[in-house]
């Protein structure tokens, strides 16, 4: 095995990016969080202005899943800003089906982030992970990443649209 | 107190960058800060921003005891939530010290969050020190959670020459 391309996501991946957005989410206890549909990753990702970029691995059809899918990997990310030391690279969601694994695919998927990061002058890469996740962090760590929260007391906030309603209107 | 809330301009960058030297001073680590008005002018105010910003200015004789009118921003850019979509990231809220207590950087959360729900955004998202307790209080008192401490979420960051062997495909 072990052929595979990466790509940019085209508009036709909405529906595998909402397949594995969900399959991510369900490892991570979350599923029923996942409010997001097709039509928002649509208009939201590939319009003038899109809020994310999304790169795919895709396998050739002779190597299709069990279930009949080419397109077996992906990584969502976009662009943030630290006002001390400028543009970021934020890795919203990283994933590569369970059938799939050990074939070097997370690893190209993040060099190629990594280029990118380099090439528009990133400061560096930021992400999430959650502490009971020993294996990524095991991965990322061995990649020379840092735990923010741990080293820095970082807490991650978060308001919900409730929430905000109520603090835009005071 | 007399206070107004607009949007950052180009003009802005002077006392952004000030004031983002005093919030890292305040955080304790000044030393960090490599971003000068010029990366803020280029990053900020070209066709495609990294982040936009909105200013908190008094009147000419309110102004601080060194002569600033500007006394508090917010930093904040657009991101995505895999779960929900459209989210805002609000990266800065800071006010002067001789200006607190009297709603500005309440109103500066207010004009982030309103100007994320017009986006379409449904959460606003953003990090706090652990040991800023007045900070905590706040964010607490204006119905935030903390995502690192209910779901153990840490944040992680890849930098610098980890950074480069990553993109040469070494370990």
């Amino acid at each position: 095995m072990a052929k595979f391309i990466l790509r940019k996501a085209e508009p036709k991946d909405v529906s595998d990016i909402l397949r594995l957005i969900k399959e991510l989410a369900k490892f991570e206890e979350m599923e029923e969080q996942v409010v997001l549909t097709e039509k928002e990753l649509l208009e939201d990702g590939f319009g003038d202005h899109p809020f994310y970029h999304c790169v795919v691995a895709e396998v050739p059809k002779d190597n299709q899943s069990i279930e009949g899918y080419t397109v077996v990997g992906f990584a969502m990310y976009y662009f943030t800003y630290d006002p001390w030391i400028g543009k970021l690279l934020y890795l919203e969601d990283f994933y590569v089906m369970k059938e799939f694994r050990g074939y070097g695919m997370g690893s190209e998927i993040l060099k190629m982030l990594s280029e990118t990061a380099v090439k528009t002058r990133c400061s560096g890469m930021h992400f999430i992970v959650a502490e009971w996740n020993t294996t990524s962090i095991e991965f990322y760590k061995r990649r020379g990443a840092s735990d923010l929260s741990h080293e820095e007391g970082w807490r991650l906030y978060e308001i919900d649209k409730c929430n905000l309603l109520k603090m835009s209107s005071k | 107190m007399d206070f107004t809330i607009r949007a950052a301009t180009l003009e802005d960058c002077k006392d952004i960058s000030r004031m983002i030297l005093e919030l890292a001073e305040f955080e304790k680590v000044s030393d960090h800060v490599k971003i000068t008005q010029r990366d803020l002018e280029q990053d900020g105010f070209s066709k495609n921003p990294f982040f936009h910003g909105i200013i908190a200015e008094v009147p000419e004789h309110l102004k601080s005891r060194e002569g600033h009118t500007k006394v508090g921003y917010s930093l904040y850019f657009y991101m995505y939530s895999s779960w929900k979509g459209r989210a805002v990231y609000m990266e800065d809220l800071y006010v002067m010290p001789e200006f607190r207590g009297k709603g500005i950087g309440k109103a500066l959360m207010a004009k982030v969050s309103q100007l994320g729900l017009a986006a379409g955004c449904t959460q606003l998202n953003f990090t706090v020190l652990d040991w800023n307790k007045s900070s905590l209080d706040f964010y607490l008192k204006q119905g935030c959670w903390d995502v690192t401490s209910e779901l153990g979420y840490h944040c992680m960051r890849c930098e610098g020459e980890a950074l480069q062997h990553l993109a040469q495909g070494e370990l």
